[in-house]
């Protein structure tokens, strides 16, 4: 009997359709490292900060003069504030121990605005005042220096920025009191006359 | 020869020629004047003496030996916002300094303090609050005022109360409602230099 081989159903595997698979693996090993390297690049990148806010420094924020004019910015693990875009006084951010914002309704114009109100005939001046004010954010930060000593400082921000900061303030590691601890902090009681 | 007369008139001729005359007057003039100008030293001496001493009284009674830590602000239950406690506390210190009156002011935790003699210490509680309104102010003036009033006690590191003493600040007229804690710091600055702190 002969018998005739049966061709195999299945060919066999070349060298080439090897080559090709191993060129396929080559080539998504590759492209996934640098996926992987690309994403890694990215954490590493410094994540810009929130940008600056104009503000002006009503008083306490690190010998800075006040009713001073500029930005607040978070730069790093430092608030600044800029006047000019140049850093005239910072302070760490992880020595914050608290931070309030609440709003103030204010007259708008200065000290010329004033005395033109006060000059204008006839009460046109409170006439004026009646329109020309205009809501701010306060915010109070609460700070700590090198030898522990308590600081406070004031500034005045447009409506609505002020808690946008004070959240990026936290997240940038500033501490703030609850306010149920607050309650029981504050309470340093007075001397009695009895010690007199 | 000469009669008794004519001495006598020689005599006094000669007594009143210009420059015998002038000899003893030069004389004693000049002695009046080094008399003049030895009571005139004296008296120098002795006014810038006692103006020196005087300075050195004065210096010595306002130089007062304690220094100040200015505690923080206790709002008491008066609903104080938290920026009018920081603004006080800040316009203390300011205000403070600029007296001179104390040889050394501290912030309140400031571990530098530790170790200073005859420390006083402020403590700031505020009684009475009443928030105004700058607008209502601008239109109305007799309205919207801002009113603080505080106790301010002055107390050793033992505890002892030095000085205590009731403050008010306003705001009445032109200014924001925080310049209330500027008005009220600086009252307070004021009431501590004119009170007698003890030796």
């Amino acid at each position: 009997m002969n018998r005739n081989p049966i061709p195999p159903t299945q060919t066999p595997v070349t060298s080439l359709q090897v080559g090709h698979g191993l060129a396929c693996v080559a080539f998504l090993l590759s492209v996934s490292a640098a996926s992987i390297g690309q994403t890694q690049s990215e954490a590493q990148s410094p994540v810009p900060g929130p940008p600056a806010i104009h503000v002006t420094h009503v008083l306490g924020f690190d010998g800075e003069r006040h009713n001073a004019n500029g930005d607040l910015k978070i730069q790093g693990s430092a608030v600044q504030f800029q006047r000019d875009g140049k850093p005239t006084a910072q302070v760490n951010i992880s020595s914050i121990q608290d931070i309030f914002v609440e709003d103030e309704d204010k007259q708008v114009g200065g000290t010329a605005m004033t005395l033109g109100k006060t000059a204008a005939p006839f009460g046109g001046g409170r006439v004026v005042s009646l329109f020309a004010h205009k809501k701010y954010d306060f915010l109070t930060v609460e700070y700590l220096d090198n030898n522990g000593g308590f600081h406070g400082a004031i500034f005045q921000l447009d409506k609505g920025q002020g808690q946008t900061f004070k959240k990026d303030l936290v997240a940038n590691g500033a501490h703030i009191t609850p306010p149920t601890d607050r309650a029981i902090t504050q309470s340093t009681p007075e001397v009695k006359h009895e010690n007199k | 020869m000469k009669t008794n007369r004519e001495t006598s008139l020689a005599a006094t001729k000669t007594m009143f020629r210009l420059p015998t005359f002038h000899r003893p007057n030069r004389q004693r003039g000049a002695l009046a004047a080094l008399v003049l100008l030895l009571g005139a030293l004296q008296l120098q001496l002795f006014v810038s003496t006692a103006l020196a001493e005087s300075s050195t009284v004065g210096k010595s009674g306002a130089a007062q030996p304690w220094s100040v830590q200015v505690d923080r602000v206790d709002p008491g239950n008066v609903g104080l916002e938290p920026s009018f406690g920081v603004a006080i506390y800040e316009s203390l210190l300011e205000e403070l300094a600029k007296t001179g009156q104390f040889k050394q002011l501290f912030r309140s935790g400031d571990r530098n303090a530790n170790d200073v003699p005859n420390l006083l210490i402020l403590k700031t509680a505020v009684q009475k609050y009443t928030p105004g309104s700058e607008t209502r102010r601008a239109v109305t003036t007799v309205n919207g005022a801002t009113k603080l009033n505080v106790r301010i006690q002055l107390v050793t590191r033992e505890g002892h109360v030095v000085l205590e003493n009731v403050v008010d600040g306003n705001v009445r007229f032109i200014g924001g409602n925080l310049r209330a804690t500027h008005n009220l710091a600086h009252n307070v600055a004021v009431t501590l230099k004119r009170s007698t702190l003890p030796e």
